[in-house]
């Protein structure tokens, strides 16, 4: 059955972008990454440390073969220093793509919509795809997608939270309204709660932390591939509606007296 | 001549931006250049010179969300 996700040009089986971000090690990552059957990673751009002489490469570590690189602008707190990071990105030769990310508070990382926004202008007139990271909020998710943005992504919880789905309300009517795909990016601390996103209709999950930190980070990455596999089938599949009472499921006559 | 890279203060020797790569040891096909605030593309590293008090950064890939 076909059923890939689309952003943009870019089409993918897996509904998994998995990130790079704090693992043991690189071994483990991409162990990782394997089994979650990642078709897109996350990775940030950083200054190159010029007294650090021992270079291992992520690179080396991703094969670019089956998985593409979503370069972040993480840590960024302002359009334009997100705008120049997306920029380096592009210029250190990775997809003309951008998880745009900006930071309005550093304690909670919750994003700058204000500044998401001029970003997403500025990026998608320079011809980048733009996959905006936000709250989940209708009327932002809405200003993203008329500015250009290939795909919003609303947070489930904050970064590294583990916290799961807070708010599976506003995420549902984001759903019902949007144009363009959806990935619920951030929070997703458990197997469960990217399921849950995915019942809901999400497109997509974006997640690090629940698989960097599990105790087992390849069983975890297992673990969501599943998880995205079966909230997917359920949603296509259509739930039952929820009812008050009991609706019993043998014959209620003919039986014995 | 006197560099600001990565806001750090280098007095280095080097015209273009490839021998300033290799006097740091860096693999320029690892790294992105912004030079006073632009981009150079890699394929101009060898004709981008450089001058006294440029300001740059220089960029890698590392892990993230």
């Amino acid at each position: 059955m076909d059923d890939k996700l689309k952003i943009e040009d870019f089409e993918f089986n897996s509904r998994l972008f998995i990130g790079t971000g704090k693992y043991e090690n690189f071994d483990i990552m991409k162990k990782a990454h394997e089994a979650a059957g990642a078709e897109v990673v996350t990775v940030a751009i950083r200054r190159v440390d010029l007294n650090d002489k021992s270079d291992k490469s992520l690179m080396s570590f991703i094969d670019t073969n089956k998985i593409k690189i979503l370069p972040n602008t993480a840590a960024c707190f302002t359009a334009d220093e997100a705008i120049r990071t997306a920029r380096l990105a592009k210029a250190a030769g990775l997809p003309n793509w951008v998880k745009l990310e900006v930071i309005g508070d550093k304690k909670t990382l919750m994003p700058d919509n204000e500044e998401t926004l001029k970003a997403t202008k500025v990026l998608v007139k320079e011809g980048f795809t733009v996959l905006a990271y936000t709250n989940e909020d209708i009327v932002y998710a809405k200003k993203l997608e008329e500015a250009g943005a290939a795909a919003v992504m609303p947070l489930g919880a904050p970064i590294g939270s583990g916290q799961g789905i807070l708010n599976p309300n506003n995420i549902k009517i984001i759903l019902e309204q949007a144009k363009v795909p959806i990935i619920v990016d951030a929070g997703v601390g458990t197997a469960s709660d990217a399921t849950i996103a995915m019942e809901l209709g999400a497109d997509g999950v974006l997640l690090n932390t629940g698989v960097a930190l599990a105790k087992d980070p390849v069983r975890m990455a297992k673990a969501m591939k599943s998880a995205i596999e079966s909230g997917r089938d359920a949603f296509l599949a259509g739930r039952i509606p929820k009812k008050l009472y009991a609706s019993a499921s043998s014959p209620i006559g003919d039986t014995i007296k | 001549m006197k560099l600001v890279i990565n806001g750090q203060e280098k007095e280095l020797e080097c015209g273009n931006i490839s021998e300033l790569l290799s006097g740091l040891n860096l693999n320029k096909y690892a790294v992105a250049i912004e030079l006073n605030k632009n981009i150079v593309h890699r394929q101009n590293f060898d004709n981008t010179q450089l001058k006294d008090n440029d300001k740059l950064e220089i960029v890698k890939v590392v892990g993230g969300g």
